[in-house]
């Protein structure tokens, strides 16, 4: 009886050490799937994958991984990181992908994805996904993946958006409008902060962030066709509206001069450790940062709000997120891809993460989206407003921080540059 | 094989290789092929595609691709071309000028040192170099850390520590131009150090020795021998760094990213962002080919400056 036990122990502990053993030769540093696998499928991604930084996210993406290539066999997977530097990476991708040289299927930003539709680079995806599903995506996200000719080019799976950031211990109350967000932050300078803290230096974040205040009043970057219009007639007063106001918030010394370097929401997080402010503008995702890098006692004290806007009536805040499209023109590849976007991502990888879904029933399916923060976040995105995808939009972004650096150093005054930011984007449009 | 056998076929193998030397002498491309080759594919090649590149519309967005001098105009009528060849100048000319001082006086440093055997030398030259061996991103990422103006900021946190009013460092656009010369400055200045340093290991002592000797005091010395000997190794090294300044933007865009508004957006860093933010691929050949053409000015008046050889040298 005891030789027999033992034999089944070994067994057993043979059993699971094998398979332990199989799913680590199933995944590596740059590849998932055996390495002797027939098919092969190049997929470029960025930090949303095994190689996270944070060691709980990257196994849970291994495991992920290993689960999906287990169901599709003779298949392996070449992953292509993605360095931090997204702009450039993007851009570089779009180049290859013309050029017939990019990866088989890629993670591609949601603000740039109008690029590669236009460039016409990416394959149709609808007979990967059932009708049901792409009706239950948010509106913003369904018209972001959808073409001229109906189809979706790409899965939008994570979305996010910006939220005001506050100290309850020193900011009590949420503040609903620009003039108590300003009240509040010279208020905070009396009990030693820096004021509130926000996007200011040349980088997408910058333009993105203060874009809610222009939105909130309704204002328009692009007609239908695509062409800028920011700097006419009633958007012109709302833009310079927007712009002045966060001019005042540095003037008045509600902001310090500093945000015109900031280019990176790690910085609020950094201020936020180092007890130095008690608001800022940042994305959701920071809530879980916060988390893990304040002390418990200390994180009790942050909480967040909507942006506050001109009235309490008119609010806005900036969507983003990632979606999957493939390039390749094997049906199968394509069809590989689109697996990955469903299995993968779109609903486990939101939860692996807490970045939040981009359709109705996973914030149902997924308990993790069913606390208070995440339930928040999703009322949030009443008022989410996503960039507008043309192909002028990265040189309106360019031309926005340009513009806030000068308004900010006081090196222009907002209609001067304003003026300057609309000539150069009108240049640039002439020439698409 | 008789001597006379053995010495005819060694005369035969003489001949023969006299005569393969002036057939290489007379006709060197064949052995200059391969490195033609080389340059061609991968220096001559890229230079012939980025002119042709900028007499079309090409874009990273797709579209058709044809043949215009739109893109050219473009950047003549460009607004913003003189503001960005004036920080251009400004930075490259505030670069050169302090590689060139302090990598002379590091050098000269360290050449007194050791000719009075001072214990230290070589950990000192190492140090230098440290900062050469940096890539450009993460010296951006360094010197941000230290002139940081959040209240953590390194510099300005020393600065409150001694009662002096923080500096806006990179916040105000005309000191994070001097903010971005510091940085660069820090990193270029051991190259100019190793050029000065070889260059004064080169100087006859004689000179030294006949000039003490006519009682010339220490700046005598330096005055009317050092930097006249130097003088080539002063025109080289300032060609390469110019160069070298003119296209460094990686340093740049990791410590301002070219703000605040353009303050510190160079043309290299504008050739950059047209491509990669503005994905206007003619537009930015335009801009390199003007970069080329600016390097290209440079590096011929100062070799015109160089001292000539004589004939009988």
């Amino acid at each position: 009886m005891r030789r027999q036990f033992r034999v089944a122990l070994l067994a057993t502990v043979a059993t699971l050490v094998a398979g332990a053993a199989s799913a680590q030769d199933l995944i590596t540093k740059d590849r998932v799937g055996p390495a002797d696998a027939p098919k092969t499928l190049s997929f470029r991604l960025t930090g949303d994958g095994p190689g996270n930084t944070l060691p709980d996210v990257a196994e849970g993406y291994q495991k992920l991984f290993v689960d999906f290539i287990q169901k599709h066999p003779g298949w392996q997977i070449k992953l292509e990181r993605m360095s931090d530097n997204i702009g450039q990476e993007q851009a570089r991708m779009l180049e290859q992908t013309k050029s017939g040289t990019g990866p088989d299927c890629a993670a591609v930003d949601s603000f740039v994805l109008a690029l590669f539709m236009n460039a016409g680079v990416l394959k149709p995806l609808n007979e990967y996904f059932t009708q049901a599903e792409i009706d239950d995506l948010f509106p913003f996200v369904r018209e972001g993946i959808t073409g001229k000719d109906g189809k979706i080019y790409a899965w939008w799976w994570d979305t996010d958006l910006r939220v005001l950031y506050r100290n309850k211990d020193i900011v009590a109350d949420a503040p609903q409008t620009w003039d108590e967000l300003k009240a509040a932050a010279i208020a905070s300078k009396d009990k030693g902060m820096e004021g509130l803290l926000v996007n200011g230096g040349r980088w997408e974040g910058t333009t993105f962030d203060w874009l809610a205040n222009f939105w909130a009043q309704g204002g328009k970057l692009v007609d239908d066709s695509g062409k800028p219009i920011f700097a006419d007639g009633e958007n012109r007063e709302k833009f310079l509206k927007a712009v002045n106001y966060f001019k005042d918030l540095v003037d008045s010394g509600a902001a310090p001069k500093r945000i015109a370097t900031i280019v990176n929401y790690d910085e609020f997080n950094a201020a936020a450790a180092a007890g130095s402010t008690a608001l800022f503008i940042g994305g959701n995702w920071q809530l879980a940062q916060l988390k893990s890098t304040l002390e418990p006692e200390e994180f009790a004290k942050w909480t967040f709000s909507p942006i506050p806007g001109p009235t309490k009536d008119q609010r806005s805040t900036g969507t983003g997120g990632w979606t999957i499209g493939a390039f390749s023109s094997d049906p199968e590849k394509v069809a590989m891809c689109a697996a990955i976007a469903k299995e993968v991502y779109s609903g486990a990888g939101n939860a692996l993460q807490q970045q939040l879904p981009t359709s109705k029933a996973q914030y149902d399916k997924f308990d993790v989206f069913k606390s208070d923060a995440n339930k928040a976040f999703a009322a949030a995105l009443v008022d989410g407003q996503a960039r507008p995808g043309v192909p002028i939009y990265p040189e309106i972004s360019n031309q926005i921080q340009v513009m806030m650096g000068d308004v900010l150093t006081g090196a222009k005054t907002p209609e001067a540059a304003l003026d300057a930011a609309n000539a150069a984007v009108q240049a640039a449009y002439a020439r698409l | 094989m008789t001597m006379t056998g053995a010495a005819m076929a060694g005369g035969r193998g003489d001949i023969a290789r006299t005569s393969l030397r002036r057939r290489i002498e007379n006709h060197p491309f064949s052995w200059l092929l391969p490195v033609a080759i080389l340059l061609g594919v991968f220096y001559l090649y890229p230079i012939i595609d980025v002119f042709r590149l900028a007499f079309t519309n090409a874009s990273l967005r797709g579209g058709e691709e044809h043949y215009t001098a739109d893109s050219i105009r473009a950047l003549i009528v460009n607004p913003i071309l003189p503001d960005i060849l004036w920080t251009t100048f400004v930075f490259t000319a505030g670069s050169v000028i302090g590689q060139q001082l302090f990598g002379l006086g590091i050098a000269v440093l360290v050449m007194r040192g050791e000719r009075r055997r001072l214990y230290g030398m070589t950990a000192l030259r190492t140090l230098v170099l440290v900062a050469w061996v940096i890539p450009g991103i993460a010296n951006g990422l360094i010197w941000q850390m230290l002139f940081s103006e959040a209240p953590f900021g390194a510099i300005n946190s020393v600065l409150r520590m001694m009662h002096v009013q923080p500096v806006a460092w990179l916040s105000d656009p005309n000191i994070a131009m001097l903010s971005s010369i510091i940085s660069n400055v820090w990193r270029g200045t051991a190259f100019s150090m190793i050029v000065f340093y070889a260059a004064l290991k080169a100087i006859d002592t004689t000179l030294y020795e006949a000039a003490s000797v006519d009682g010339a005091n220490g700046w005598q010395r330096f005055r009317f021998i050092t930097l006249p000997q130097m003088r080539p190794a002063i025109l080289v090294n300032s060609i390469l760094i110019t160069i070298a300044t003119l296209n460094t933007f990686d340093a740049i865009i990791s410590l301002t990213g070219g703000g605040p508004g353009r303050a510190t957006e160079v043309l290299s860093l504008y050739t950059f962002n047209t491509v990669f933010r503005n994905l206007d691929l003619a537009g930015g050949s335009v801009l390199s080919v003007l970069m080329l053409i600016i390097s290209l000015l440079l590096a011929v008046g100062y070799a015109s400056m160089m001292p000539r050889r004589e004939p009988n040298e």
